[in-house]
């Protein structure tokens, strides 16, 4: 085993023990907000894969959310499966709706491609209500209470401990996460992801290296879609209940936000992004409860967050490091 | 390769050291129900203070005021009454987890006057799971009175959409026998409660309704609608949209030369403000003659200049709301809400628990609400969970509403 790759291991495992000893130290509620984090966290590792390392924009990955989350309700409703067990179902299902999308997509560019992004997540509502009798219309699917539902009415006993509600959502959204993690930094270190990168920097010159632009960007799409999937059906696991505007137009703009500020194109910063996501709109309202205030506030650090720290959180990982190792060099005779 | 990984687990370690800090426990409290001191009650609620549906936030604010004012006069039996509202932008997928945190985290007494349908139908299986009051939900949907039995912490506060519909539907069967309604409604449970309302009220009258046409409340216009509405042949409108749908069903019908003989436009959509837009300077005839329904007292109606409660309304605003614009009866409507529920919490007694309150609000008489149209009472007793369903109507006449005829009382059972 090589050196960096037992230091990757140290780095995951010490990482993991920090992450599942969490919720010894914080409120029940806390848990519950990581718990958001951890399942943003899955969504920004999807549109990292797509938009920072393959370089396509997308403004519609709350649509793909969506169809995860629905698949999750619909399954657990009407058909008796249990939470988890549609998790991966979901995962192929807005897989397989990525890849499609991807492959018309991948003729769009830039800005295009983005428009047509936008209109996924804007039409995604009224198709849902579009088709009432299978996704309940605007009335949503309301899961809380149902015996699909893990721990929700009575704790669930997992080796050994008594989870609550709160903490077993936690454990199942890091759960997901760090799992996602792991195969999201595999796929982009080996060769599908030098692909992604070369379509990213030239694709002219990703072309006569012989990549194929359009199965690339379908396949990005299809695996970024796949990461949402899973986010959208933790989504509605958490929230225990889906309508169409649990996923309004304005959550896939907060992806996008959440990705920037991580950092594009890194899997270093993505739960700074994820935490921005969860905890900013909330901390906003703190400031002050004037009318427009909190909008105010949270776009004014938006702005100031893009100014600092053009590379977002990863870019300021890399600077800090950057000083400390100059401090070093000083000190050296 | 070494840098990155160091800067990976610097910064995962950092976030997540950062967020276990910020942890802060809820306030501890002994024996009695969470939220109630000897000298505090805690009420929370979500409200739509940012976003599209922002123009609602007045509906937390007014009831906030009133609370302000009550707690400044020495509050409800000794306990002043803290309102803490959060901001879910009208979406239940924020409303779910800020109620939870108003639930766990804020330790609230009740979730009082959240805004929106499906916010509160994603939260109450939860407060009733929680044993939390829902307490007058600020929504007209008929769920909240009918599915009492089943949801026994949720309780709703104005007449439901049903409700109003009913009363038109008696109103037209009772003045217009043979009226042919042409209805355009919103395609959801709001418009639909509206127009199983109006059909429930013309049973075994001649009047009937012709035509019915939804649209969704993410469509870009509604003109097609309209058209086909007016191809009906029907000799009234009945509209039950929001207010912007509301608005463009006055302009198209103006535009195609449809000269219905009546006009009908729910509560939701008939503002003063609204109303004034739609009669664009009297150009567009149709307004004129607009009946709806009313069960707040409207702060623009001249019959209220010296009405003391109105007064006191305006004093209450300037004082504890500055830059509120008074004339926006959604502040009207905050304040009956917590007018109620100061009634409500003073009845609870002394020894207030989430039990006491119940037991109140299960066979509750609360007359004499100042900002209530006079003789409307929020009552419910038996089996009948609607708290409001007395309203009166009124026409939209020169520029103002002005009713007519006595209080309709609309009885679910």
């Amino acid at each position: 085993m090589s050196r960096t790759t037992l230091r990757t291991l140290i780095v995951f495992v010490v990482v993991g023990i920090v992450v599942f000893a969490l919720p010894a130290f914080v409120t029940d509620f806390r848990a519950q907000q990581f718990s958001y984090v951890g399942i943003y966290l899955v969504a920004l590792i999807g549109l990292d894969i797509l938009t920072g390392y393959t370089g396509q924009i997308s403004l519609g990955h709350g649509a793909f959310m969506a169809i995860g989350g629905y698949t999750t309700a619909i399954l657990m409703t009407d058909h008796g499966v249990k939470d988890i067990a549609t998790i991966p179902i979901a995962i192929v299902v807005t897989g397989v709706a990525g890849y499609l999308f991807g492959l018309p997509a991948a003729r769009l560019s830039g800005l295009y491609l983005a428009l047509a992004t936008f209109a996924i997540a804007v039409a995604t509502p009224s198709v849902i209500k579009r088709f009432e009798g299978f996704t309940g219309g605007g009335s949503g699917v309301n899961l809380f209470g149902t015996p699909e539902l893990t721990a929700s009415l009575t704790p669930v006993r997992f080796a050994g401990l008594e989870l609550n509600f709160n903490n077993w959502l936690y454990y199942l959204a890091w759960s997901v996460a760090m799992v996602g993690y792991v195969i999201g930094w595999l796929i982009l270190r080996g060769r599908t992801g030098r692909a992604f990168r070369a379509v990213r920097d030239s694709e002219t010159a990703a072309v006569s290296s012989g990549v194929s632009l359009a199965r690339t960007k379908a396949l990005a799409f299809g695996i970024s879609a796949a990461y949402a999937g899973a986010a959208g059906a933790l989504f509605a696991i958490a929230t225990t209940y889906v309508n169409p505007d649990t996923f309004p137009v304005a959550l896939s703009i907060f992806l996008l936000v959440g990705v920037v500020v991580a950092g594009l194109g890194s899997l270093t910063g993505l739960i700074v992004g994820a935490v921005f996501i969860q905890f900013m709109p909330l901390w906003a309202q703190n400031v002050s409860k004037s009318p427009g205030a909190p909008a105010v506030v949270y776009g004014a650090i938006l702005i100031l967050v893009v100014l600092a720290l053009p590379g977002g959180a990863a870019g300021l990982f890399v600077r800090l490091q950057q000083l400390t190792r100059r401090g070093r060099n000083f000190q050296k005779p | 390769m070494h840098r990155k990984l160091t800067s990976t687990s610097l910064a995962l370690i950092a976030t997540l050291v950062v967020g276990a800090t910020a942890a802060i426990a809820g306030t501890v409290l002994s024996r009695s129900d969470p939220g109630v001191t000897s000298s505090s009650i805690l009420l929370g609620g979500t409200a739509p203070l940012t976003g599209l549906a922002s123009a609602y936030a007045p509906v937390s604010r007014g009831a906030d005021a009133y609370f302000e004012y009550v707690n400044a006069r020495g509050g409800v039996n000794g306990r002043k009454i803290e309102y803490k509202v959060l901001d879910d932008a009208y979406n239940p997928a924020e409303t779910v987890p800020l109620t939870r945190q108003l639930v766990e985290q804020d330790k609230v007494f009740a979730v009082f006057n959240s805004l929106g349908t499906s916010g509160n139908l994603a939260v109450r299986p939860y407060l009733n799971q929680m044993k939390v009051p829902q307490l007058f939900v600020a929504s007209g949907a008929t769920t909240w009175g009918r599915d009492y039995a089943q949801y026994p912490y949720t309780i709703g506060f104005q007449p439901s959409y049903q409700a109003e519909g009913w009363v038109y539907g008696k109103y037209l069967a009772r003045t217009a026998p043979g009226a042919t309604i042409a209805v355009l409604f919103q395609n959801d449970d709001y418009g639909k409660d509206l127009l199983g309302g109006l059909k429930r009220g013309l049973q075994r009258s001649k009047a009937k309704v012709i035509a019915a046409q939804p649209y969704d409340p993410t469509a870009p216009d509604i003109s097609s609608q309209i058209a086909k509405l007016k191809s009906s042949g029907a000799d009234t409108l009945a509209i039950f949209a929001t207010p912007a749908f509301a608005l463009q069903a006055y302009s198209f019908a103006n535009k195609l030369g449809w000269k219905p003989k009546r006009v009908i436009n729910n509560n939701v959509a008939s503002g003063s403000a609204t109303m004034a837009k739609a009669a664009a300077d009297g150009q567009n005839k149709l307004v004129n003659g607009t009946i709806s329904i009313a069960f707040l007292k409207d702060p623009n109606d001249p019959q209220w200049k010296n009405d003391p409660a109105m007064k006191l309304y305006r004093k209450i605003l300037t004082r504890y709301e500055p830059g509120a614009n008074a004339d926006d009866s959604l502040y009207v409507y905050g304040m009956a809400v917590a007018w109620t529920t100061v009634d409500a919490l003073r009845r609870a007694g002394k020894n207030l628990s989430r039990a006491s309150l119940l037991k109140v609000l299960d066979t509750f008489t609360s007359a004499g609400n100042p900002f209530l149209l006079p003789g409307i009472a929020v009552k419910t007793s038996g089996r009948d969970h609607f708290p409001i369903e007395q309203m009166v109507l009124q026409r939209w006449q020169g520029g103002a509403w002005r009713s007519f005829g006595g209080l309709w009382g609309y009885r679910a059972f």
